[in-house]
């Protein structure tokens, strides 16, 4: 039917896999999230780490570059699992930015004029609404954690040897378990406080705010209690305990970072607890109508 | 399953409660019509009818069935049937309305290319062609309402369920709308649900409605037959009798004469109004004016608002003595 001919018609066109349907909010987010500059730029940015990273593994196993630079840094700059973890870390950091950056505008948009009502009059469950926006924080974040460390590991490992390969074949594992745990806390928390403030700017401010001033206040709890169970406010250092046991570090390396402070079992509790307590927030405040009570 | 074989909308005993409040109160009823009015005061459940049909809000008892399927059991599958506007602003301020409707489209499951072409077909339909790349934010209530229209379009439903649609219209943009409603319902093959507490929409539109008051049906009518069974009830101003009178009576019309060439006639079921004038041509008689007697949506509603609940208004008793222009 021409654009001139004005007439009703129902479509019995072709259509997409129902399954796939959420896969439309993650391309249209992502092209949104994209026609900002300041957010394309500040992507671009976090990738410079990870070409860092990628020149320091080459210039561990370079001694023609060493030589050239003048320094012989192969017995300090080891190539280990202290050394994922430690690039996680950073990659970590940058990719919690790269989140309150762009969750809070994916949903806020959507629910500052109603539009929720619109996506769910369709044949689109509320849980795919929210794994479609959960699937953009998923490739963005997947592009600062596990991608870059397994093609790292790769590098290493092809400049390293297959004996290196073998020895450390765990950190695959421990590559992906701690990305993937670091991706669904995060993305969950940050959508839930998006979903909750519905503000955008405010959502932002939420999602920074709860990763410093959380920790500040757990140490509150810390001094004046006597205690170390106010570290569990502290996402980033919870995760650096389940990370230092998923990457094995040594003994020297976990008292480094007071890895021991807190039990495993209880900075697990403390993972799982946030990413319920996300899951109940967005299940309560995500729906097409609000029913006020009272 | 073949939607035109069911009704559109049946309601057996269903029950919504939002809080503590019952807000549907065993509503039971079916709805058949090409264009079916909802109409109610507000408060009277009509919005959380739409949302119960749409799965928003799940019914506490009964249940609610659109084209013989069950809404709990195939909600998803209905969803791809239904164009939904809802009533308030519901938009992506800072889309462009071409990319917006497309999105939607997309969302409804149409693949990328078919999604943006009738995209741009629905902005032309609705009339806001030339200001489909700018941001929806920027438009007016207006071009609000007509966009909302267009993302219903888009995806080419079967059941459009309008919600207020000529809310904050003017005057022209209003008779734009209804004149897109009925398009849309003269299109066939679409069946078109219209909640609004204007009367005149839905007497514009509408060959069913259904009213509700507090939560309960109050009448389900079915303006069509109102309509044909109106027709019977004539006034018609003559030039000269010339045995028209009688040839009329003849036909089995009861008939009355006032001065003034004036006549009063009511017509049996079998007997059309092109008989009347086959008769005036036989024998050469003008017709000057002719009226038909109308139970307007405004009497019905009004009975029902008044009256006990339910009542199935479809052979209503003769309402008083009321005329609307007929046109020869």
């Amino acid at each position: 039917m021409a654009v001139y001919k004005r007439s009703y018609k129902i479509y019995d066109g072709p259509r997409t896999p129902a399954g796939m349907r959420f896969s439309v909010l993650t391309r249209f987010s992502l092209s949104k999230l994209f026609e900002s500059r300041i957010f394309t730029g500040f992507v671009v940015m976090c990738l410079f780490p990870q070409l860092l990273a990628a020149f320091q593994i080459y210039f561990a196993h370079s001694a023609a570059a060493q030589y050239a630079l003048n320094l012989h840094l192969d017995s300090v700059l080891r190539i280990d699992n202290s050394w994922f973890a430690a690039f996680l870390g950073v990659q970590a950091w940058l990719g919690f930015f790269i989140v309150a950056a762009a969750a809070p505008g994916m949903v806020t948009r959507d629910l500052a004029n109603q539009a929720l009502q619109l996506y769910l009059s369709r044949p689109l469950s509320r849980a795919e609404y929210m794994l479609g926006k959960l699937s953009v924080l998923a490739m963005l974040l997947s592009c600062f954690s596990w991608i870059p460390s397994l093609l790292l590991f790769g590098l290493q490992a092809s400049l390293e040897g297959h004996g290196w390969l073998w020895k450390n074949f765990y950190l695959i594992g421990s590559i992906l378990g701690s990305s993937w745990l670091w991706i669904a806390a995060m993305s969950l928390f940050a959508l839930a406080l998006s979903v909750w403030v519905r503000w955008r700017f405010a959502a932002t401010g939420l999602i920074v705010g709860s990763m410093f001033l959380l920790p500040g206040f757990g140490e509150a709890i810390n001094a004046v209690l006597r205690t170390n169970w106010g570290s569990l406010l502290n996402f980033k250092f919870v995760m650096q305990v389940i990370w230092a046991s998923l990457f094995r570090l040594a003994p020297d390396v976990r008292r480094l970072i007071d890895a021991d402070q807190i039990p495993l079992w209880s900075a697990w509790a403390s993972m799982l607890t946030l990413c319920a307590f996300s899951l109940l927030l967005i299940n309560r405040r995500l729906k097409a109508r609000e029913v006020i009570t009272g | 399953m073949n939607e035109t074989a069911s009704p559109v909308i049946e309601l057996q005993d269903l029950v919504v409660n939002l809080g503590q409040r019952t807000i549907l109160n065993h509503l039971s009823g079916s709805l058949s019509g090409r264009c079916i009015g909802l109409l109610g005061p507000n408060g009277s459940g009509k919005s959380t009818l739409i949302n119960t049909l749409l799965g928003f809000y799940p019914p506490a008892s009964g249940s609610a069935r659109i084209y013989g399927r069950d809404i709990q059991q195939n909600i998803k599958e209905l969803r791809a049937l239904i164009g939904y506007m809802p009533e308030s602003d519901s938009f992506i301020a800072d889309m462009s309305g071409i990319r917006f409707v497309r999105y939607m489209a997309e969302i409804s499951g149409l693949p990328p290319r078919e999604a943006m072409e009738r995209a741009h077909e629905a902005f032309f339909y609705v009339g806001l062609g030339e200001a489909r790349y700018r941001k929806v934010g920027t438009y007016s209530l207006g071009m609000k309402q007509l966009v909302k229209l267009a993302q219903a379009l888009a995806h080419g439903p079967k059941l459009l369920l309008l919600d207020e649609p000529t809310n904050g219209l003017d005057p022209e943009a209003r008779t734009r709308m209804l004149q897109l409603v009925r398009e849309i319902r003269d299109a066939g093959g679409v069946n078109v649900l219209i909640s609004s507490h204007l009367l005149h929409d839905i007497e514009e539109c509408c060959d069913e409605v259904i009213i509700l008051k507090d939560g309960k049906i109050a009448a389900i009518c079915n303006l069509e037959e109102e309509r044909k069974a109106n027709l019977k009830f004539l006034e018609l101003e003559i030039s000269q009798e010339n045995g028209f009178v009688e040839a009329i009576a003849a036909l089995g019309c009861e008939t009355a004469r006032f001065s003034g060439g004036r006549l009063k006639i009511v017509l049996p079921e079998a007997i059309e109004v092109g008989e009347l004038y086959r008769l005036a041509v036989e024998h050469t008689v003008q017709i000057r004016r002719m009226n038909y007697r109308r139970d307007s949506l405004e009497d019905i509603f009004l009975r029902a608002m008044e009256g006990p609940q339910p009542a199935k208004l479809s052979s209503p008793p003769p309402p008083p003595p009321r005329t609307a222009h007929g046109s020869l």
